[in-house]
């Protein structure tokens, strides 16, 4: 910064005895020079830079935040932790963009066929699956490196973009199901899967990099459900009775297990995850 | 007190060994790793600014162990670190981008918060572009960005990998002003393969290679390394391991003097060159060759 404003000017700006013009400029300034801030914290009435404070304070946080972080703070989310979210790949714009896309022609292929129904039981676990898989890692958060330096904990930070990932990929699926043709309990047979294979993949990230956890998962889902699918194939077998019963107790059990696991090796995370 | 002790440290990736027997202390003041590519400099910073755990050997940092929990989060909330490849989540404002770093560093409350981040922006001379978005800053401004968030919470300890690549030269001068400024009563590990730096910026240098340390001094001790082993000539000299012709057209060698040779004052680089042997050489006159054509800021820059 070139120019300062000038002691007098700054002494009266301070005791508010300047004309409206001057007064303008100087706050221009003012937000835009931290040395003249803490040049001017030290003159006049306590009470009355205050109120300046505030003003000024507010003009410099003004320059907007992004449009998910404005929509955190206006849900009630607290500053700093929508921030922390805001700051997640799959909490983007574009990333929620694309789910709606995916899940949009999932339920348009369940309009076509009751194949297109099960493909919709299939992809909706995965949404959030590879949500999480980029929230959270050395490869996919820039500040990664930074963050784990710092004393706020990874494992909370894990946790609450994985959280949000969740109740976002899982709300637009819960909307998309609504609009499913069926309208019985299989509409949601994704949810208890949706649930598992996410916190398994968290779990197993305390062991091997996130994306590798993530892709192994997906892996086995779909080749799970593509082999059901292929022996089904010849009977007039539903959701219900492929994703049903054996299928969400298994889930159920793998979400068990992995908060066990995943609470167990907490302190993993601290020490950085796998690149 | 010691702020950073390390002793027999060892880092292996593979077949490599990125630190291979590395020991060394550091206090209050600035300590500058000199080093070429691949010396392990990167390595040594990541594993005491707690990314990396060793292999073997042992480390304490204000007398805390940073592979226990507990002492490792003590460390965290005293150290600043500045990564040798910093990434950014480029949507943010340099401000905006500060401020999440603030939070990772468990500053809640947001005034208080908010009057740091300005704080540290004005330290770094960022007011300008704070509330520009930081995909649209230049190399240099992303580099004082990283800086600051680095200097956040005055921290006692400061580890800064490579701090001034890519900077202009009035942005390492600045870097310099702030730099001496800090280091008097903090620890500031620095590393560079700039011996202007060194030389213009830390009392005690550290120069390593292959996992090695080879040379723990002043720059002073550094520059004395090479006395007697610099000489000028009218022609080139073919003792000299590397020469090249100066401005006034007299011909600069670094090697073993013949008698009676017209030995002149040596220069920090000239000991770093002779401590590091022929590789250095080879890369130093790489660079002079490029020098000479004209392009002296290309190298650095745009690697
Ligand atoms: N993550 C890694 N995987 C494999 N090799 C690595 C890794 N990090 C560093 N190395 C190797 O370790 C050596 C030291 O690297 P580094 O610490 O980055 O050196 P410097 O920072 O001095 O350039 C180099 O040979 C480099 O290739
Ligand atoms: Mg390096
Ligand atoms: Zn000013």
């Amino acid at each position: 910064m070139s120019w300062h404003v000038e002691p007098e000017m700054l002494e009266a700006y301070a005791h508010t005895a300047i004309d409206d013009a001057h007064a303008y400029s100087i706050e221009a300034h003012l937000v835009s020079c931290g040395e003249c801030r803490a040049q001017i914290a030290t003159l006049g009435d306590q009470k009355e830079l205050e109120t300046l404070w505030t003003e000024i304070n507010g003009a410099i946080t003004v320059p907007t935040p992004g449009i998910i972080e404005r929509g955190l703070l206006r849900l009630g989310v607290k500053d700093h932790v929508a921030r922390l979210l805001a700051a997640t790949p799959s909490l983007s714009v574009s990333w929620l963009g694309g789910l709606i896309l995916a899940l949009g022609f999932a339920v348009t292929a369940a309009h076509l066929s009751s194949r297109g129904f099960l493909m919709f039981v299939v992809l909706a676990p995965l949404l959030p699956l590879a949500g999480v898989a980029v929230a959270y890692g050395p490869r996919v958060d820039p500040t990664y490196e930074i963050g784990l330096a710092a004393p706020l904990s990874s494992f909370h930070l894990l946790l609450v973009r994985a959280s949000a990932v969740l109740t976002t990929s899982g709300g637009l699926a819960f909307v998309a199901s609504l609009a499913l043709p069926q309208k019985d309990w299989a509409m949601v047979t994704w949810l208890i899967p949706s649930l598992g294979l996410t916190l398994a993949s968290l779990a197993l990230t305390s062991v091997i990099s996130p994306l590798r956890a993530a892709t192994g998962l997906a892996f086995v889902w779909v080749s799970g459900s593509a082999l059901a699918l292929y022996y089904a194939a010849n009977t007039a077998a539903t959701a219900e009775d492929l994703f049903g019963g054996i299928v969400q107790l298994v889930m159920v059990l793998v979400t068990v297990a992995s908060v066990a696991l995943l609470f167990g090796r907490r302190g993993s995370f601290e020490r950085g995850v796998r690149h | 007190m010691n702020s950073v002790r390390i002793e027999d440290a060892v880092k292996r990736f593979g077949s490599t060994r990125a630190l291979d027997g590395v020991s060394l202390e550091a206090s209050e003041g600035i300590t500058g790793l000199l080093g070429p590519n691949g010396a392990g400099k990167t390595t040594l910073l990541k594993v005491l600014a707690t990314v990396m755990s060793l292999d073997s050997g042992s480390i304490e940092i204000f007398g805390r162990d940073p592979s226990r929990h507990r002492h490792r989060l003590d460390i965290r909330r005293r150290l600043g670190y500045m990564p040798q490849e910093p990434g950014f989540h480029r949507s943010f404002t340099a401000f905006e981008f500060i401020d999440y770093v603030a939070i990772l560093k468990e500053m809640t409350d947001r005034k208080a918060r908010h009057a740091e981040v300005d704080r540290v922006i004005a330290l770094t001379g960022l007011e300008k572009v704070a509330h520009k978005k930081i995909k649209a800053l230049s190399g240099g401004m992303r580099r004082r960005v990283a800086l600051s968030q680095a200097l956040l919470g005055d921290p006692r300890l400061l580890i800064l990998d490579e701090p001034t690549a890519g900077l202009d030269p009035e942005q390492r001068l600045r870097f310099r002003e702030v730099m001496s400024r800090l280091g008097e009563e903090r620890s500031i590990l620095l590393s560079t393969h700039q011996t202007e730096d060194v030389a213009a910026l830390c009392p005690r240098v550290i120069v390593m290679n292959h996992g090695k340390m080879l040379f723990e001094g002043t720059p002073k001790d550094l520059r004395e390394v090479a006395r007697g082993s610099v000489w000028f000539s009218e022609a080139r000299a073919p003792e000299a391991r590397l020469s090249w012709r100066t401005g006034e057209g007299v011909h600069r060698n670094i090697g073993t003097a013949p008698p009676g040779a017209n030995l002149v004052d040596p220069s920090v680089e000239d000991g770093y060159l002779l401590l590091l042997g022929d590789e250095a050489f080879i890369e130093a006159a790489w660079r002079r060759s490029r020098q000479c054509a004209g392009r002296p800021w290309f190298t650095g820059r745009y690697r």
